[in-house]
């Protein structure tokens, strides 16, 4: 099975399993929709082992690149938004101030794994050692 | 950095579908390449040259400009 093949049959199921839902849920038989979630992932999941390429180096990099612009902008926008909120919604909006709080952890906890992960892939390709 | 790889290509009648399974890439990474929108990595660049048994500066040229040191 090739990718194309792959991408149709991939929107069928999730035809399927939309419509499946969407009936289920209207007739309030949640069991249905859960169990048809469930086995379109594993219809899937299967089908997505036989599939010759998934990604290749050029996707890969191009989600490298998307996923440092999010980080570029998301995390400043956010951090910015948390300052913003903290300190000029203080005493009119405290609900606003509370959300600034939960703005800026979200950032601490971005800007952390961020680190984490750029530790973990620096030792795993070779760098952090001044050896020669 | 410029590339042969459509003349490469042409010389042994292949498809660009056929071309991106050999090398175990998608079409349009085969597109990019051939338009020079995407450099490939070295381990992709033996694979191409491999395929057209030729070396891989047969197929990629770099400018004298992105060697100098």
């Amino acid at each position: 099975m090739n990718l194309k093949k792959y991408k149709q049959l991939r929107a069928a199921v999730a035809f399927f399993v939309a419509a499946l839902v969407s009936m289920s849920v209207a007739s309030k038989t949640y069991l249905l929709a859960f169990s048809a979630v469930v086995t379109g992932m594993i219809f899937l999941t299967f089908v997505r082992s036989k599939v010759k390429i998934i990604i290749d180096e050029r996707e890969k990099t191009m989600r490298e690149k998307a996923a440092q612009m999010t980080y570029a902008i998301f995390t400043p926008t956010i951090g910015f938004g948390a300052l913003f909120l903290t300190m000029f919604a203080r005493d009119e909006y405290p609900f606003l101030q509370s959300l600034g709080i939960v703005f800026s952890y979200l950032t601490l906890f971005l800007i952390t794994l961020y680190s984490i992960s750029f530790f973990i892939l620096s030792r795993q390709m070779g760098g952090g050692s001044d050896e020669e | 950095m410029k590339n042969k790889l459509k003349m490469y290509r042409a010389t042994l009648g292949l498809t660009q579908e056929a071309l991106a399974d050999k090398i175990g890439v998608t079409r349009q990474t085969v597109i990019a390449i051939e338009s020079d929108k995407y450099l490939p990595s070295l381990g992709l660049a033996f694979k191409i040259a491999r395929v057209f048994h030729v070396g891989v500066e047969d197929v990629f040229i770099v400018d004298g400009k992105e060697v100098s040191i």
